[in-house]
C-alpha cells in the first residue's frame, strides 16, 4: 500500500504547478497509470479524499486513464499487450520482447476555472 | 457560464522527487559528504550489516548513520553504541523515505566533516526503488533465506541499485538457495550491477565491501 506516498507527491507536484500558473480553482485532475506500473488504480481512488485534505485539490475530481502494457516482438515485430498474452508473442511463441508502454506514472493534465 | 480550461502538465508523478533529490545530490557533492541508501527487506540483517561496516571503515573515515523505520529506535541504539553519530527518523507509517525526508535527516545529522553517511532506508522492497533520496549511490541487501527468486519478483528494485549484497552467506548450505542462479537473474536486469556475497554475522566478504566504498568514497571527494 503505498499509494497512499505517492498520491501525496502528486498532490505536491500539482500545487506547485498551480502556483506557477496563477491557477486556484481546479475542477478535475487527470492521472495516467500504466498497466505494469506498481500502482493499484483502485488504491489511489481510496486514498485520493485523505491525501487532498485541506489542501488546494480538496474539490478537485479525480480521473484515471489506463495505459496498457505493450512490448513489440524482436523476432516478428508484432505489438502484444504483455499481461494478455502471458509475456509471449501470441504470434511466433517468442519471449524476446522489448517494452512500449505500460510502466509509466503521469500527470496528465488538470481541468481549471 | 464558468469556462474550463485544460492545462497540460504531462510530467511524471516522480518528477518533483527527483528534482529535489538531483539539488540534494549536488550539495553533497560540494560537502564531500558521501550518502549511501541502504535498501533490503525487513530481517535481512541491514542493521548487523551496518555495525559490521561501520567497523571495517571507522579508522579511515568519519561515519554517520541515519535509521528509517515506522516506527522505534532500537537499530538507533545499536548503532550509538559504536560511537558513531545516529540520527532516528520516524516516517509516521510512510513506507519509503524521499528526497525531502532525506534532506531534513541530514541537516538533523550533520554533514560538516563528515565523509560517509549511510542512510539505512525502512525495510521494504518496493516504495524505496521508486523514490530517489538524493544518495550518492544506492545498494541493497538480499539475504539467503529470502530465497533466490527474489530478483524475479520485485525487477525494479534489483535494476535501481548500484551494488548487491547478498548476506547470510555463511548459512547457503541449508537452503535452497542457487547463487549462481540469483547473479544471472539479477545481471538481465541490470548488467552493470557489482554483486557481492557476505556474511555480517562471520565477517565474510565485508573486507571486499569496504574496498567498494572506500573507493566510491574516494570518487565523490575528486
Amino acid at each position: 500500500m503505498h499509494e497512499l506516498g505517492i498520491i501525496i507527491q502528486i498532490v505536491k507536484t500539482v500545487e506547485r504547478f498551480a502556483e506557477e500558473n496563477g491557477v486556484t480553482n481546479i475542477d478535475t485532475l487527470v492521472l495516467q497509470i500504466g498497466e505494469l506500473s506498481s500502482v493499484i488504480p483502485k488504491y489511489v481512488e481510496d486514498c485520493y479524499p485523505a491525501a487532498v485534505d485541506g489542501t488546494l485539490l480538496q474539490d478537485t475530481k479525480l480521473e484515471i486513464e489506463i495505459l496498457p502494457g505493450n512490448c513489440i516482438c524482436h523476432k516478428c515485430d508484432k505489438v502484444f499487450n504483455l499481461i494478455q498474452h502471458n509475456k509471449q508473442c501470441p504470434d511466433c511463441r517468442s519471449q524476446d520482447w522489448e517494452l512500449l508502454s505500460g510502466r509509466e506514472l503521469l500527470i496528465k493534465e488538470i481541468i481549471a476555472y | 457560464m464558468e469556462t474550463f480550461k485544460v492545462l497540460e502538465i504531462k510530467e511524471s508523478v516522480f518528477e518533483d522527487n527527483n528534482r529535489q533529490a538531483n539539488l540534494l545530490r549536488d550539495e553533497l557533492k560540494k560537502n564531500k559528504t558521501f550518502l549511501l541508501n541502504l535498501m533490503s527487506s525487513p530481517g535481512s540483517g541491514k542493521t548487523t550489516t551496518v555495525l559490521r561496516t561501520i567497523e571495517a571503515l571507522k579508522s579511515d573515515m568519519t561515519i554517520g548513520v541515519m535509521e528509517a523505520d515506522i516506527d522505534s529506535d532500537v537499530d538507533a541504539h545499536a548503532v550509538a553504541k559504536t560511537g558513531t553519530k545516529v540520527i532516528q527518523l520516524h516516517t509516521g507509517g510512510m513506507c519509503h523515505l524521499d528526497a525531502d525526508m532525506t534532506k531534513q535527516g541530514l541537516s538533523g545529522l550533520g554533514t560538516e566533516g563528515t565523509d560517509f553517511i549511510i542512510l539505512e532506508n525502512v525495510g521494504n522492497l518496493v516504495c524505496p526503488a521508486e523514490f530517489d533520496t538524493g544518495a550518492s549511490k544506492n545498494a541493497m541487501i538480499l539475504s539467503v533465506p529470502e530465497g533466490d527468486d527474489k530478483p524475479l519478483k520485485y525487477p525494479l528494485m534489483f535494476s535501481v541499485v548500484d551494488v548487491l549484497l547478498i548476506n547470510k552467506i555463511d548459512v547457503i548450505d541449508y537452503f535452497d538457495f542457487d547463487l549462481e542462479a540469483v547473479k544471472a537473474r539479477v545481471k538481465k536486469l541490470n548488467p552493470n550491477i557489482k554483486i557481492i556475497p557476505i556474511s555480517a554475522r562471520t565477517g565474510e566478504g565485508i573486507d571486499e565491501w569496504a574496498d567498494w566504498i572506500r573507493t566510491e568514497v574516494k570518487n565523490w571527494k575528486e
